[in-house]
């Protein structure tokens, strides 16, 4: 086998960048603690941001500086404000605060999740290793690790078992998703973009509203209970 | 200066450069770490004159133990004389005895040793050397797939199993060094190696805890020249495993191109510098994270492998 | 005629802020107005898209094929509406929760129809996306109003599942995008019109990946096999009206969603790669509908599975792509929204009546509800495909069309299937509403007169449907036709 080329400087960096994007996802299948998993929640929107705008500094495509702005915006402080305000209220009794819950998790322990979750993340790259991408913005291996994170997500909202946990993976997949976006679609009118964030934010508040009812009848975060319908 | 060393000279100062700067490295990171916490610390030279303490002390062996016992240390010692011929430890070019073995012949001759010395803890029948000697075969097994990916993830990026060529590979651009491959790899490699010197989050490098020691555990028994063997040993590992780090991965530089008298002597002392750094990096590790409870150590080489892998898939299937 | 369109976008959210500050009767009284008036307006629109397509403030656009689902979504928004008066009178709640309640019911009611109503009209395909993934998260909120923990259970099922296949959707888009901007320029906006005109020139791999995503993530909030789980629990545990309005509609207006998609791939890719992709989701949906109607307790949840039958039975006729089996599938559209509207409906007076959700409680409707059994007993065969109904005309189209087509196979297995279906749901029928009552029975009688006038709209409708559709609507489903058999 040939030696490989080396991809240059700004494909490896984005590269780089959106390889730390998929293990902030793995590393939220170690997080225990659910204030933990929405900070680690915030670096990955972080990371997307900073991406946006080594993408737009190289590709001169002033629109994703405002798109940065906007994901720091929402993403890194207004929802995990949300996520977090919901967390620290307090149960019925005077119960401790939900934030320092510890997420319910599955039968499997941490390793053999991370060897499943390492499969699926294969299956991504293979899938996406497949597709034909000419044009794009940023590298295409950062395709490849979009997808592991969308499948990678999938598999941490499988595991999990509290309703807090699942909804940080819903939204960590739509940060893989945004990450796709970042490469197949860097120029999408912003104000799509935008419109796609603010709809995120709504999804944010109506989720906070259907856990907080959550919290208020089974007084915890776990779905070991919702198994009454059935067939 | 233009005096041409001839070849076997060089050769022979691969191996004086790490035997020598073995302990040296060590002292650093002990006096390093004691200075983080607070205190004074032992003097850089320390570990010298521990090896010449105990050199002049007398050799027991436990009653029951066989020939195994004794040879071991002389055996394991060495092994880690050899692994230098194979790596680029002083030069760039490859030195003719560097083609006795690659990557993955320095692994199994690290591996040889390890395993040495571990039969030879089994052989005491004392409980703490045994304890430490099954888990380090544990252990090791469960980190040995991390570096086969590694050695995969080199050998996709040159073509070789050779170290040089993939010191030479990164040397070349800028871009070599920033592609993820490469900073996976190497990150990989990293916590192996925190993991085969026995340092924090593994095992705590000084001290007896019984309960959470692994590497450590295993010389309990031997003492005199040959304790002193195991000890110089282990360092010598140590600065084997950081110096492939190094010389291969992380910062290939510093390295002497030709064979004048002048470069290889800086070469001499680059080496230990570079691994002077890297051991106060591992000294601040130690001095930030808590050992990890023995259960958790597959956690940890999980994360290794996690690491691992995903080098070799955005190298092979993602073109980086 | 804009003013027509711009009026019906306009009507549900002027509804929606105004009924949150109303008090429970009046709130009724313009959520009814509401309703009826956009059911009117949809209908305006009929004339108006018949010879060109309406296209208004840059993004939205009104075709034949949008006015089928606005009719659909409007029918059912008026019934419901009315229906909701009787519904919330006959549950008797009284003082501040009763209130707080009625009021987040009507104002949650308005908001879920207007976005219901403002998907058809977008005319790019991320706002698109954007309509569905708004009416997810209304929708949520009405399945979770009645407060048990089956209804938390469905709603946090519903919403989680939903908003996973729209982000897949929404991957669907973003790849679309990418094969429209190889041809249409980077910063084009998604629009429909454009990207139908150049959809020859899309690169294959891009457009194939796209349709099977949109499918796939659209398709959760279908109801297609195999990610349909969250429909039996969202549609029974949610309040009735707001369970007709999820059936007939929002499932209506996903799978419009997916026609768009389908619309593009076909003009980029021909007609048999599409067609494969829908085949194989509706006959698995259709399959595993008919299988589990035949051992059903609850009858709202049977009901929900029929949605994912038809819901099945719309993919497969799309899937055959005769002109005929195109207009059976936007007639079903149609008649299934009247239908399922109706016999939700009906089982919702069967909940005020005997106060259960389980078959086995509810004996000898006919007897004890004069009106409302009848209606529901009409509003099952109608489900079930039976004559003189608008769901035989259709589903006999659909056949038609799918003979037409060569696909005797696909035909042969949806008129089993549909046969099955039809086996499961009249058992249910036969043991609430035929055998005699035995218990200690309530009184004879309705529990409400305005929860019967819609029912009996919907079966007339239904009639009119089957037995002679009016010309200007054969006109529009043609030309909705056209436009779904060869781009713009």
């Amino acid at each position: 086998m040939l030696p490989v080329q080396a991809p240059g400087v700004y494909a490896g960096g984005a590269n780089v960048i959106a390889v730390l994007i998929l293990l902030v996802e793995f590393g939220m299948f170690r997080q225990a603690l659910l204030r933990d998993q929405v900070r680690l929640y915030a670096s990955q929107s972080a990371l997307i941001a900073v991406l946006a705008v080594l993408v737009g500094a190289v590709r001169h495509l002033p629109e994703l500086y405002v798109l940065a702005a906007a994901t720091v915006a929402l993403k890194v402080v207004a929802i995990p404000l949300v996520l977090r305000r919901l967390l620290r209220e307090t149960g019925p009794a005077g119960a401790p605060a939900a934030g320092a819950d510890i997420a319910g998790s599955g039968g499997l322990g941490l390793a053999s999740t991370v060897l499943i979750a390492i499969v699926v993340a294969a299956f991504g790259f293979f899938a996406a290793g497949a597709l034909p991408i000419s044009r794009s913005a940023a590298p295409v291996t950062a395709l490849s690790v979009s997808l592991s994170v969308v499948l990678v997500a999938f598999v941490l909202m499988i595991q999990r078992q509290d309703v807090a946990s699942q909804a940080i993976g819903l939204f960590s997949l739509e940060n893989g998703i945004s990450l796709a976006a970042l490469v197949v679609a860097a120029s999408l009118p912003l104000i799509l973009e935008v419109a796609l964030l603010f709809d995120l934010l709504l999804a944010v508040v109506v989720f906070g509203l259907l856990i907080r009812m959550h919290i208020g009848r089974a007084e915890s975060l776990s779905t070991a209970d919702l198994t009454s319908l059935r067939g | 200066m233009s005096i041409l060393l001839p070849i076997p000279v060089v050769q022979l100062l691969q191996l004086v450069t790490i035997a020598g700067a073995a302990p040296g490295v060590s002292g650093v990171i002990a006096r390093a770490e004691a200075r983080l916490q607070g205190r004074r610390g032992p003097r850089v030279l320390q570990p010298y004159y521990d090896l010449a303490k105990l050199f002049r002390k007398e050799a027991l062996a436990p009653e029951g133990a066989s020939w195994v016992f004794l040879a071991a240390p002389v055996a394991a010692a060495t092994c880690y004389l050899t692994v230098p011929l194979l790596i680029p430890v002083l030069t760039t070019y490859p030195l003719p005895l560097g083609y006795m073995g690659d990557i993955l012949g320095g692994g199994f001759i690290l591996a040889l040793a390890s395993f040495l010395v571990a039969v030879a803890a089994l052989e005491t029948g004392s409980p703490y050397a045994q304890l430490g000697a099954s888990r380090a075969k544990t252990f090791a097994a469960i980190t040995e797939p991390v570096v086969l990916f590694v050695v995969f993830t080199v050998a996709l990026l040159t073509g070789t199993d050779l170290p040089y060529a993939l010191a030479a590979t990164v040397r070349s651009s800028a871009g070599q060094i920033i592609r993820p491959a490469h900073v996976l790899a190497a990150a990989a490699l990293f916590m192996v190696i925190l993991s085969e010197t026995a340092r924090i989050p593994v095992e705590t490098h000084t001290g007896t805890n019984e309960f959470g020691m692994i590497e450590e555990a295993r010389p309990f028994e031997h003492s005199g020249p040959y304790f002193a063997l195991l000890r110089w040993g282990s360092a010598a590992k140590q600065l084997i495993l950081y110096t492939i780090l190094i010389n291969v991965f992380v910062a290939p530089w510093g390295l002497a191109a030709t064979r004048q008298a002048g470069a290889v002597l800086v070469a001499m002392i680059a080496l230990p510098a570079k691994a002077c750094v890297l051991g106060a990096v591992v000294a601040v590790i130690d001095s930030s994270f808590a050992k990890l409870r023995l259960f958790k150590i597959t956690e940890f080489a999980s994360a290794a492998f996690l690491l691992a892998v995903l080098g070799v898939f955005t190298l092979y299937l993602g073109g980086g | 005629m804009d003013v027509v369109a711009v009026v019906l976008l306009i009507v549900p959210a002027a509804a929606a802020i105004t009924t949150f500050w109303l008090p429970a009767r009046a709130a009724g009284a313009v959520t009814a107005t509401a309703g009826i008036a956009s059911f009117a307006l949809a209908i305006a629109l009929i004339p108006a898209v018949s010879r060109r397509d309406l296209a208004l403030l840059g993004f939205v656009r009104i075709d034949a094929l949008s006015v089928v689902f606005l009719l659909a979504t409007g029918f059912v928004y008026a019934c419901a509406a009315v229906y909701s008066i009787g519904y919330l009178q006959s549950a008797g709640a009284q003082g501040a929760a009763g209130q707080r309640y009625a009021r987040r019911f009507w104002a949650g009611l308005n908001l879920f129809a207007w976005s219901m109503l403002a998907a058809p009209a977008m005319g790019n395909l991320a706002l698109l996306w954007i309509a569905i993934e708004v009416t997810t998260i209304v929708s949520a909120l009405l399945v979770a109003l009645e407060g048990t923990d089956g209804a938390a259970e469905a709603a946090w099922k519903y919403v989680l599942l939903a908003s996973a296949g729209l982000a897949i959707a929404l991957l669907g888009t973003i790849f679309a995008y990418y094969a429209g901007a190889h041809v249409l320029g980077p910063s084009y906006n998604l629009a429909f019109g454009p990207l139908l005109r150049v959809a020859g020139h899309l690169p294959p791999t891009a457009a194939r990946l796209a349709f099977v995503l949109a499918v796939l993530g659209f398709g959760t909030k279908v109801g297609l096999f195999p990610v349909h789980t969250w429909l039996p629990d969202a549609h029974s545990e949610a309040p009735t009206p707001v369970s007709a309005l999820l059936s007939g509609s929002l499932l209506a207006v996903s799978f419009y969603a997916i026609l768009r998609y389908y619309q593009i791939t076909a003009a980029a890719l021909g007609p048999r790669f599409p067609r494969d992709v829908l085949l194989v989701f509706g006959v698995a949906s259709l399959l595993l509908a008919a299988l589990y109607l035949l051992d059903q307790q609850d009858y709202k949840r049977l009901l929900a599975y029929s949605s994912v039958e038809h819901m099945g039975i719309l993919a497969i006729g799309v899937s055959f792509g005769a002109p005929v089996a195109l207009a059976g599938v936007l007639l079903h559209v149609l008649a299934h929204a009247a239908a399922k509207g109706n016999a939700f409906m009906g089982a919702g007076v069967l909940v005020r009546k005997f106060g259960s959700k389980r078959v086995s409680s509810v004996t000898g409707g006919l007897d004890l509800l004069p009106w409302s059994g009848p209606l529901f007993l009409a509003a099952v065969l109608a489900l079930s495909a039976m004559p003189p109904f608008g769901i035989f005309r259709s589903e006999f189209e659909i056949v038609t069309g799918g003979l037409a087509a060569s696909r005797n196979a696909a035909a042969a297995v949806l008129v089993v299937l549909v046969t099955v279906a039809f086996l499961g749901m009249s058992l249910a029928a036969n043991r609430m509403l035929l055998t005699p009552r035995r218990d200690p029975a309530p009184a004879r009688g309705e529990p409400s007169v305005w929860m019967v006038v819609p029912v009996a709209a919907g079966v007339v409708v239904l009639l009119v449907l089957g037995l002679h559709p009016p010309g200007e609507l054969t006109g529009l489903l043609d030309r909705a036709v056209a436009a779904l058999r060869e781009p713009a």
